[in-house]
């Protein structure tokens, strides 16, 4: 389970990306968070492992509470809760292998990361993990020549590699074209639905979170605006949570026409 | 489900808009950039005019202190374009290097033959160990790398203090701590390659991209890990290409650092001099700058390969 307790962050700037936010997310949940751009999403997500400090309130993450977690105590809650970026995140020039083995960092001693000798049950969980987003016939490619579907799938893998209970997705289609986003949407839905992993989502696209979503969280310049149902999540709702008309740009299905 | 068919937003209109619009000045330049400007141009003049700081070197009546100087010497540093004189040089070098008698033969047990070798050996190794050290001191110079500012702060000073000792002071020294040879050139060399590989190294660290840092750290892995698989991938063909430039700056380095007794073709060089042998120094500048087109070549082969 993870808790949300009146949870606030002040960047240095001075900017409120989130002002007292309570939110109580189950296990096994699939949750699309959405809002502009600003509206404190990936805030919100960092937030989890602890990647944003807290200025105010608490996050329980199962049994542990941010803030107030030793450095080895917030190290053991991140590999517990794998994270997937908007621009993949990945080392170019090392091999997709070399990538998700990224995710068994806290698993394995420090002369195993550091020489490069990751032990044979390691590289099982990454090839595993790659045949479950189905690019493990690229595993000692270099990530760099993958195509943007292939890199965020190989970003899905190493976050799996951590064996996480807890799934965190921050824009994980916005750099990718309509179909390969529906295909990586697929597999977080199915990594979600069989692994029952809990997942979180930021997206902004109305269509791909009604969709994929069991629920829908509708974030307004740091503040929870919305928390309900995907099925009831319409138009209407949108609008409230981006505080304007919907457009073109707020539906994915409408960016292969333009 | 429908699409809402709201309309993205407009673009300005072509006509001048309500609010009049008016273009800036340029900039005029930074003071410091003018100050710099001015503050070299007194250099110079106070370099070259004629007066007590003066270095005497006046550009106008050069040519003509050119063509003043002893004929002999001029006429010596021409005699590459005659035949005879070729003809002639080409015959000293084959007797040296296949006379069995001559005391410089290119052999690998002469005072030659075994100064190069012992050359090579010196700028390999020193580059060898300089550029296995730099590597994770580079990444500590840096201030993503650090693990703290202490750290950061003690190895720039570190670095900085070895890249202001030039490697000849470096080899004098070793040469008092472990007497005269290779091993005082091998030492004083890779204090020289730690200098330039780290220096250039780190500074490659700012430009990476940060986003598989992020990622490794939100995997929960330590510093040390997370720089080694998300830092050092990225920073390594610069890394390798700079050990190789160090080599290069190495090669040279070490037909010098024989003057102070650090071993090498230096020394060699060094016993023909004081012998007013110029011949023999003529011959060994000769090989010397063989071997160095040679490696230099091997060295970008290799950088292409690389990079």
């Amino acid at each position: 389970m993870i808790q949300f307790e009146s949870a606030e962050v002040t960047y240095p700037g001075g900017v409120h990306a989130l002002q007292g936010v309570d939110l109580t997310i189950d296990d096994g949940e699939l949750i699309v968070v959405v809002g502009l751009s600003g509206a404190g999403k990936s805030t919100l997500i960092r937030a989890i492992n602890g990647l944003v400090p807290l200025t105010g309130g608490q996050v329980t993450v199962g049994e542990r509470t941010l803030p107030g977690l030793g450095r080895r105590e917030l190290r053991e809650l991140r590999a517990e809760v794998g994270m997937i970026f908007q621009a993949f995140n990945l080392v170019h020039r090392t091999t997709v292998l070399s990538n998700v083995l990224m995710g068994r960092l806290h698993h394995v001693p420090s002369w195993r990361s550091l020489s490069g000798l990751y032990s044979p049950e390691d590289r099982e969980i990454a090839m595993q993990a790659l045949e479950l987003v189905e690019v493990v016939e690229k595993a000692y490619v270099r990530a760099g020549n993958l195509s943007g579907g292939q890199q965020q799938r190989v970003g899905i893998a190493r976050a799996l590699a951590q064996q996480p209970r807890v799934l965190l997705a921050d824009e994980p289609v916005a750099s990718l074209d309509p179909p390969t986003s529906h295909v990586v949407m697929r597999y977080l839905q199915q990594i979600n639905r069989e692994l029952g992993i809990t997942t979180l989502i930021n997206l902004h696209f109305l269509d791909l979170a009604r969709t994929y979503a069991d629920r829908v969280i509708g974030l307004r310049e740091g503040r929870l605006v919305y928390d309900g149902p995907a099925a009831d999540a319409d138009e209407a709702v949108f609008e409230e949570i981006y505080g304007r008309s919907l457009t073109a740009d707020d539906v994915l299905e409408a960016q292969g026409g333009l | 489900m429908s699409a809402p068919t709201g309309e993205r937003p407009r673009r300005p209109s072509p006509v001048a808009s309500a609010r009049p619009q008016r273009r800036p000045r340029k900039p005029p330049p930074q003071p410091f950039t003018l100050l710099g400007l001015v503050g070299l141009a007194a250099f110079t003049l106070v370099t070259a005019w004629d007066w007590v700081l003066g270095i005497g070197f006046n550009p106008i009546a050069l040519p003509g202190e050119l063509a003043d100087s002893n004929p002999a010497m001029v006429e010596g540093l021409f005699n590459i374009t005659d035949a005879d004189w070729r003809a002639d040089y080409a015959e000293l070098l084959r007797t040296h290097f296949t006379d069995p008698d001559s005391p410089w033969l290119l052999s690998l047990d002469s005072r030659i033959g075994s100064g190069l070798v012992e050359t090579v050996q010196i700028a390999v190794l020193a580059t060898l160990v300089g550029a296995a050290v730099s590597l994770p001191l580079a990444v500590l110079n840096s201030r993503l790398g650090a693990p703290n500012r202490t750290t950061h702060a003690v190895i720039k000073t570190l670095n900085n203090i070895n890249r202001a000792i030039p490697d000849v002071i470096w080899a004098a020294l070793f040469v008092v701590l472990v007497s005269v040879g290779a091993l005082p050139g091998i030492l004083a060399l890779t204090m020289f390659t730690i200098g330039v590989v780290v220096k250039l190294t780190s500074d490659v660290v700012d430009g990476v991209d940060l986003g598989p840092v992020e990622a490794a750290r939100a995997a929960g892995a330590s510093h040390a890990a997370a720089m080694r698989t998300a830092l050092v991938p990225q920073i390594l063909p610069s890394f390798a290409s700079f050990s190789l430039y160090a080599f290069e700056l190495n090669l040279r380095g070490a037909a010098v650092l024989g003057f102070v007794g650090a071993g090498g073709i230096g020394q060699a060089m060094n016993y023909y001099w004081s012998q007013l042998d110029f011949e023999a120094v003529s011959v060994i500048i000769f090989v010397y700058l063989v071997l160095v087109v040679i490696v230099e070549q091997v060295s970008i082969s290799v950088r292409r390969r690389l990079v």
